[in-house]
């Protein structure tokens, strides 16, 4: 994007801001780095600056505009709602068109292009999580026809701390009868990464495919256990075809009794993660599949909701900042710990894996699993 | 001394990530909630009363200004660094010092939000008074520099009457305490005059202010009005009979609607005004002097009076009022707030002359007031990117101000005057009377380093 582009798209979005800085207690860049580049309100008069004339895009400007989360949390105490991070990332891909973009974001961008994932491996290894599937026959899941596609997402499927959730959750969707498949080597990377890289035009391809490859399946339903994945197809995919979050086709299950879930005595907190709760709505399905398992006692956090806080894990950020990313989670422990709880449940790999990385560095107990770990976990009680 | 050589001693002082000097940074630290830009030389953020020191000393020594910065939400230009130099952000300095619960005092450093020290007492069972309704990012440091007020100031008093004490950083680096936790010091009242001196005579790095006991009961109500008239008339009646609630808080019509489309106060939209009636005390006559407020309402032609049934209600109905600023925003993309006060009896008269300055200058204007104490806040909507709009708002401001102290009132009721309203000081102020401040700004800052360009305007000569 250049200037004239930007001014175009986005002028009277900024132009919203009053500087009235009702924002910044909201922003946990804030609450760590103590400093105006850091905050919403200091993001937007650099785009307003810049799209003025008044200050150049430049390199100078990166570390303000890259290490925002994304979390959307400054846009709920704005009375004009202006969407900070919307701005950031218009802003992103006006560095990036400059080359004042972080290096990482290139070779980011090229590995996608190559590999269509973020790790680097070879697409064909998306299965690789399935060895953690117990009771599941191997060809039930890579069907050519289904009712519904599980788009697993590049964390789930190589990251092995995250493996665990796509096993666990098709596992319970093989037990619950439901007609279900996964792309498997055909899923591609969402594109949601390129976004917070300032690289939005790269999606397009990406997104192309992983529509043509649902559509050949003739799926009625996409579910994904990736909020961003979710909140990327919502927001910059066109189909008709419902998308679906884990925690709703959970709860739609256990609304219709198919879950045969059995007590466990735990405490546990509940982290909402930013693109599922704030950015797409989704609060209150993974709260009624949890206060559905007998015997859990679920206390929230003193941020929950729209109000709830980052894990730090957001935006890119840890690639660029990663000190300022750990912070973050720092005080999202914190705040869990403050609870009482033992256990913290959240609907999102991304955020249990910062949470869980940023707590085993400094030697703090803390038990962690996605909520499908904690349905799969009930249901094979004894 | 040269920049980087100040910015060498500076860091020496703070450590190196704690001073700031992009071009970024520099433009990022230019601004508060006003208008008007500049940008300063230097920012530092320091951690404690002993840098702070280290800081203005050095400037005094070098000639250089310095501006004191909390979380620049000022509505004047407070802490815009005019003349450049360095710019103190406290925002690391955050510390809630001391919660006294036996002589009911807290002691906090100036970067504490509001809300924050709030919360901190309430769970003590004790009040902060002052509520700003920027309280929720406004920091101590700036409500004293202000002597801000809220809703609840009408019943409590502003800023200046629960600051007990402050430690102030002098011009040349002394480090002096004007109070404490006692009551009553001796002396002159050094505490009363920092208050509200928005920067320009001293830092302040520590305040210990007056906690209160919280209430036994609440009790809050919407009146419902169908002329601005008749419910200015209801504020001064409530006021007559002797009656004191903690708040009166009126909105008009263009408020209400845009508070409703932001977020759904449960204000009726077609009323043309609302008053937010808030009683507090003991729990015993509470109903009974509610039931007075609400018979005075009703003689003066109230559409309907609805009651509070619980916290959520009453939260509800305040966050429509604090956030009615921002709310006017999403009809223009800039307002401009006109801080004047009047005696209460004059309210009807001078808001029918807003509306029509308002009418003159082609200008949408909104009103969101402290009808309690006369403080009037007419919001001004404009677009800062037109030009000539703004010069029009600028004019209209003028006149409106000019017409609050025409009807025996003044130009400003807790916003400060900072670079705004140096102009304005004429209307209210002989020459004379700002020769006599000046001697005592003076006193303070012989070198003239401390936020220099603010509250006085220069002297004819
Ligand atoms: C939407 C909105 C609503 C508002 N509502 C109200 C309201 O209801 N009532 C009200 O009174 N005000 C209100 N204000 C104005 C503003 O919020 C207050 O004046 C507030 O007290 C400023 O606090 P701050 O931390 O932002 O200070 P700043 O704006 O950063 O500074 C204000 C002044 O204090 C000085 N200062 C700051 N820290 C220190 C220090 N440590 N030592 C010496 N001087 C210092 C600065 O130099 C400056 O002159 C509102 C503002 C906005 C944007
Ligand atoms: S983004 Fe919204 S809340 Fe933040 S300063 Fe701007 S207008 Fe105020
Ligand atoms: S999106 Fe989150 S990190 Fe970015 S400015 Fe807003 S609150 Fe801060």
């Amino acid at each position: 994007m250049n200037i004239v582009q930007l001014k175009k798209l986005q002028y009277e979005e900024v132009a919203k801001c009053t500087r009235c800085g009702f924002c910044l207690p909201n922003c946990p860049t804030y609450a760590v780095r103590r400093n105006e580049a850091s905050t919403p309100r200091g993001r937007n008069a650099i785009t307003r600056a810049v799209i003025e004339g008044r200050l150049e895009l430049s390199a100078d400007l990166a570390e303000a505009i890259f290490t925002c989360l994304g979390c959307g949390a400054c846009t709920k105490a704005c009375f004009p709602a202006v969407n900070t991070k919307d701005l950031v990332f218009s802003d992103r891909s006006c560095l990036t068109e400059v080359h004042a973009n972080p290096k990482i974001f290139e070779k980011l961008s090229e590995a996608l292009n190559e590999y269509h994932n973020i790790s680097e491996d070879d697409n064909e290894d998306r299965a690789e999580w399935q060895e953690y599937l117990k009771d599941v026959p191997g060809e039930f899941l890579e069907k050519d026809h289904a009712d519904i596609v599980y788009f697993v997402g590049c964390v789930a499927s190589f990251f092995p701390m995250a493996q665990k959730i796509p096993a666990d959750f098709a596992t319970i969707m093989y037990h619950a009868g439901l007609d279900f498949t996964i792309l498997g080597g055909d899923e591609w990377c969402c594109g949601f990464p390129l976004i917070g890289a300032g690289m939005p035009e790269k999606v397009t391809e990406l997104k192309n495919h992983n529509v043509e490859k649902l559509k050949s399946v003739g799926a009625k339903k996409a579910v994904f256990s990736c909020p961003s994945c979710l909140h990327t197809w919502k927001h910059l995919y066109d189909t008709d075809i419902e998308l679906l979050h884990a925690s709703q086709l959970l709860r739609d299950l256990v609304s219709q009794n198919k879950l045969d879930l059995k007590p466990l005595e735990l405490k546990v907190t509940y982290h909402d993660p930013c693109d599922l709760g704030r950015n797409t709505g989704v609060f209150e399905e993974p709260r009624e599949v949890i206060k559905s398992i007998p015997g859990i006692e679920l206390v929230e956090l003193p941020n929950n909701r729209n109000m709830s806080v980052c894990c730090g894990g957001g935006g890119n950020v840890e690639m660029v900042a990663p000190d300022l990313s750990a912070a973050i989670a720092q005080r999202k422990i914190e705040e869990i710990l403050s609870t009482g709880a033992n256990t913290v449940i959240s609907s999102c790999q991304q955020c249990l894996r910062t949470i869980v990385t940023s707590a085993r560095r400094q030697n703090i107990e803390l038990n962690a699993m996605d909520l499908t770990q904690l349905v799969m976990k009930s249901l094979s009680q004894k | 001394m040269e920049i980087d050589a100040l910015r060498q001693r500076l860091k020496e002082i703070v450590g190196e990530d704690y001073v700031l000097s992009s071009s970024v940074d520099l433009m990022l630290y230019g601004y508060d909630a006003y208008l008007e830009m500049s940008r300063p030389d230097v920012v530092v953020i320091p951690e404690n009363t002993e840098q702070v020191s280290q800081i203005v000393r050095l400037a005094c020594e070098e000639g250089i200004p310095v501006t004191a910065r909390g979380s620049a939400t000022s509505l004047s230009g407070g802490p815009v660094p005019l003349k450049g130099g360095i710019v103190i952000h406290f925002s690391r300095m955050n510390r809630i010092l001391e919660i006294d619960t036996v002589n009911k005092r807290a002691r906090v450093e100036p970067g504490v939000i509001t809300l924050d020290l709030q919360t901190a007492v309430a769970k003590k069972g004790l009040q902060y008074a002052p509520d700003p309704a920027s309280q929720k990012t406004s920091t101590m440091g700036g409500n004293v520099g202000e002597n801000s007020g809220g809703p609840h100031c009408l019943k409590y008093g502003v800023t200046t009457n629960h600051t007990m004490g402050l430690k102030i950083v002098l011009y040349d680096g002394e480090v002096v305490d004007t109070g404490g936790k006692a009551p009553d010091r001796p002396g002159y009242d050094l505490t009363g005059l920092l208050v509200g001196s928005e920067g320009t005579l001293g830092i302040v790095t520590e305040i210990t202010v007056r906690l209160i006991e919280q209430p036994e009961a609440i009790k809050t109500l919407l009146g419902i009005f169908e002329t601005i008239e008749d419910a200015s008339n209801t504020v001064s009646a409530i006021i007559a009979e002797g009656i004191v609630p903690a708040t009166l808080e009126m909105m008009d019509r263009l408020v209400i609607k845009a508070v409703e489309e932001s977020v759904h106060a449960g204000y009726p939209q077609d009323a043309e005004a609302v008053l937010i009636i808030e009683l507090d005390g003991l729990k015993d006559g509470m109903e009974r002097i509610s039931d007075r407020i609400i018979k005075i309402c009703l003689a003066n032609k109230v559409r309907e009076v609805k009651v509070a049934k619980d916290e959520a209600e009453r939260n509800t109905l305040w966050t429509g009022r604090r956030g009615a600023f921002g709310a006017v925003s999403r009809l223009r993309p800039n307002y401009m707030v006109c801080d004047g006060t009047v005696p209460r009896t004059k309210l009807p008269e001078v808001l029918r002359k807003v509306t029509e300055i308002g009418r003159e200058y082609n200008l949408p204007i909104g009103n969101v007031f402290h009808a309690g104490d006369g403080n009037l806040h007419p919001l001004i909507l404009f677009d800062c990117r037109d030009e000539e709009e703004t010069a029009r708002v600028r004019e209209a401001g003028t006149k409106i101000l000019r017409l609050c102290v025409d009807a025996g009132g003044t130009i400003s009721g807790e916003h400060g005057i900072g670079l705004e309203k140096l102009h304005e000081m004429s209307f209210i102020f002989s020459q004379d009377d700002i020769a006599a401040m000046w001697k005592l700004k003076n006193a303070f800052d012989p070198v003239g380093g401390f936020n220099p360009g603010k509250v006085l305007p220069p002297l004819a000569s």
